[in-house]
């Protein structure tokens, strides 16, 4: 009876010991090879459906909740996939907002990462310098290439002479505005919508927004990492549209730079902006600009005219679930306003589909197969629909097609404002090495940020900071790679 | 002849045969303990030799720890964490001590309930917390810390957003929260301590701080040595807080080295510096330990 019972322990403590080993083991097998023969994949890889002796295949994706109704659509994603592409299985993780970045760095950093993952065209030379991006310029066909529209759109997601996935839609990041307060204030919104405006006019609106104390005149979220949005936003109007110029010299040292971060310090003395606007977070100026606590908001993204609208609807109803205190608000889209006459910028966001690989060299079938599916979920049905959600803008001849039959009930003068601004949208610029972009990311978020935040809370005089950006980028990229002008 | 004694003694322990079965039964914790502590240890050692990249590392000798010893910032996070601990640990245990003289005198049953209101917090999840603590300090008017100084006449201060409060908001959130533990360890070793102590001391006329001067504070000596170094080493380590709370900022105002290490290994990809580091703060909190048990450790005895 006891030889048994040490029998039975041992067998357990074996099992619980082989359990914690198998789980750490190494399952990178999705990025090496199909999953079944070697025998090539036949035709076009664009074909509406595969030979049948086509090797069997799963590409893996981490997806977070693109749009609002995009994750109840996976099961229907994966098998029209399938059906399809009947050798190929798309096997999407869902992700959330909060944990995307955690999981896929964790992923990447394990040498596993997914096939694809849906990222920022931001991201791309974050993840190339770890050597994990997998270029698909061999693997994509003239259709796919040619089904962008506007083309350059293929550019955000270059890097060099590589393609490294497929974008899925372009949205413009400005401003917006209270209809009701902008016209109190007497801001002609029309006029700037189809115009644009400088700072000195913004600064005289913004003021006069906030002149009766009732509300501020511009709140931009600014917590944390968003002070980057705010600083990058408004120094792509002032002559800096990248953070490289077109020489390859760090453009954040430019004379232009200390005329925004004047502005920055002018908007929150002035009283126009809330001397605490260094904790407003996103969620915060959110529900500021609902709660009518202030004439313009920032960032703005064309969705907000949904979420507005959405909002107002609840109060009408009465609908207990509207945001407390909030007012009725009509949503307008304006632009950034530019420095130094500086020619507008629009802060595009170009996001998409990137292509990873693994530890082990891919198969060309497998190239093959992951392009399809990235284009897959970038173009069609599938971007029409997310796009539609999002308010954003279709950069596939596809989706357009795919996107006429849905409706889709938005404000003309907002849509041809941001149609407007996609005219001046920053360029792609796949010409900067991945390597200088992730020093100018860390240069951001050791030194820009920091110094941002301090500025913000009145810490710090522009010129200090100023010269503390000045002093970080001589010493990470020379005094011949930076601009002084 | 104490050896023979001693393997007679182990014989009797384990009996012939019996070491097998011995080392089947700790072989989940041994492999538990060598996949998830040493193997880590010792791959973070190699690692800070190496500019790390997933399809291949590159020996790089001791450039990681040159240039995190070069690194202002890793200073700048040393001094916040030093800051920070000096600030909590002592406050902390003075207030888990007080709570758990409190307590003390209770009955069972409500010594029991207030021993499970004050670990509630440890059981809450540390995100949770940090909500609730982002909606105290809302930097507007109507924030709740805002609206109660508000009463006195001051004005609403951006709590997390400048460099002279941030620090301090971080150190009143530990010091309001988190004493559970604490407060259990303390009330089990005054509980004991025996009753005739106090008794003899009643005898000899002594008030309530002649007892706890000369009874209470040298038995609980072992019990706050103990709790100093773990308050300290976790005290070192901490991340979360900084991290949901403040991100680091403003001006890296509350950049601790935890989160310093955190930001270099998952932000930056840099997990050749990030181990570098890891290792010296290792050494320090390991030093600090040492300093702790020699300065307060020679007359106690576990």
């Amino acid at each position: 009876m006891k030889s048994r019972k040490k029998v039975l322990t041992s067998i357990l403590a074996t099992t619980l010991s082989l359990s914690v080993l198998a789980a750490c083991g190494n399952n990178n097998n999705n990025n090496a090879s199909p999953s079944a023969s070697d025998s090539p994949s036949s035709g076009s890889p664009a074909a509406s459906s595969a030979a049948p002796e086509a090797a069997k295949d799963t590409i893996t994706a981490l997806l977070p909740p693109i749009s609002p109704k995009y994750q109840e659509s996976i099961a229907q994603i994966e098998k029209d996939f399938n059906a399809l592409y009947p050798n190929l299985t798309l096997k999407i993780e869902p992700a959330g907002w909060e944990d995307m970045t955690q999981k896929l760095d964790t992923q990447v950093n394990a040498g596993s990462p997914p096939d694809i993952a849906f990222i920022g065209s931001s991201s791309i030379p974050k993840y190339l310098e770890q050597g994990m991006l997998m270029d698909i310029t061999d693997s994509v066909t003239p259709e796919m290439i040619a089904d962008y529209n506007p083309a350059v759109t293929l550019d955000y997601m270059k890097s060099g002479a590589g393609l490294y996935g497929f974008p899925a839609y372009m949205v413009v990041h400005s401003i917006g505005g209270n209809k009701q307060y902008l016209e109190e204030a007497g801001v002609d919104w029309k006029k700037v919508q189809q115009e644009g405006w400088t700072y000195e006019q913004f600064r005289e609106a913004i003021k006069s927004g906030a002149a009766g104390g009732k509300h501020y005149g511009f709140v931009f979220a600014t917590a944390g990492v968003a002070a980057r949005d705010y600083l990058t936003i408004l120094a792509k109007n002032a002559g800096m549209a990248d953070p490289f110029t077109k020489d390859l010299k760090f453009a954040y040292t430019s004379k232009n730079y200390l005329e925004v971060l004047k502005a920055v310090r002018q908007m929150i003395d002035d009283g126009s902006m809330p001397k605490e606007l260094s904790s407003v977070d996103a969620g915060k100026r959110w529900n500021m600009f609902l709660t009518g606590q202030t004439m313009i908001t920032g960032k703005g993204l064309a969705t907000f005219e949904n979420s507005a609208k959405a909002n107002n609807a609840k109060l009408e109803a009465n609908d207990g679930s509207a945001v407390k205190d909030s007012i009725k608000v009509d949503y307008i889209v304006l632009p950034v306003p530019t420095f130094a006459g500086a020619q507008p910028v629009s802060t595009t966001v170009i996001d998409g589909y990137v292509t990873f690989r693994g530890k082990k060299e891919p198969t060309a079938e497998h190239k093959a197969n992951v392009a399809k599916a990235a284009y897959y979920l970038a173009s069609g049905k599938v971007a029409a629909v997310t796009n539609n959600d999002l308010f954003a803008s279709h950069i596939t001849e596809s989706a357009k097609a795919a996107a006429a039959s849905l409706t889709i009930e938005r404000s003309a003068e907002n849509l041809a404002a941001v149609e407007r601004m996609l005219t001046f949208a920053t360029p792609p610029r796949p010409d900067i090495p991945a390597e200088l972009s992730a020093k100018a990311i860390k240069l951001e978020d050791e030194v820009i940020i920091p110094k941002m935040q301090a500025l913000l809370a009145n810490e710090i005089t522009p010129e200090k900071m100023y010269d503390e950006v000045m002093k970080a980028a001589v010493k990470e990229f020379g005094a011949d790679g930076v601009v002084q002008d | 002849m104490a050896q023979p004694a001693t393997k007679t003694y182990k014989k009797r322990m384990i009996k012939d045969g019996d070491w097998a079965w011995a080392y089947a039964f700790i072989a989940v914790a041994l492999v538990v303990y060598a996949l998830f502590t040493a193997y880590p240890v010792v791959s973070a050692f190699l690692i800070s030799f190496q500019e790390y990249k997933p399809l291949g590392s590159t020996y790089i000798g001791l450039d990681n720890y040159a240039e995190t010893l070069r690194d202002d910032l890793f200073w700048k996070s040393i001094r916040n964490t030093i800051k920070y601990t000096v600030l909590t640990v002592p406050v902390n245990l003075l207030i888990s001590f007080v709570i758990a003289i409190l307590i003390l005198p209770l009955r069972k049953r409500l010594q029991t309930t207030f021993k499970a209101v004050y670990y509630l917090p440890a059981v809450a999840s540390g995100v949770t917390m940090s909500v609730v603590w982002l909606w105290i300090y809302d930097p507007l008017p109507e924030g709740i810390l805002n609206q109660l100084i508000g009463f006195f006449g001051i004005h609403n201060q951006n709590w997390l957003g400048t460099s002279d409060t941030s620090m301090f908001s971080l150190v009143l959130m530990s010091w309001l929260s988190s004493h559970g533990t604490s407060i259990i360890i303390y009330l089990a070793a005054l509980l004991g301590i025996d009753d005739s102590y106090y008794e003899a001391a009643e005898l000899d006329g002594a008030n309530f701080l002649q007892k706890l001067r000369y009874i209470v504070l040298p038995f609980l000596k072992p019990t706050t040595l103990f709790l100093l170094v773990t308050g300290v080493i976790g005290s070192f380590q901490v991340f979360q807080n900084a991290f949901l709370m403040t991100g680091g900022g403003p001006d890296n105002a509350t950049t601790m080295v935890g989160l310093l290490i955190f930001n270099n290994a998952f932000k930056y990809f840099e997990f050749g510096e990030a181990a570098a580091q890891s290792l010296i703060l290792t050494v320090i909190i390991a030093t600090i330990a040492l300093i702790q048990f020699k300065a307060f450790g020679k007359d106690v005895e576990y």
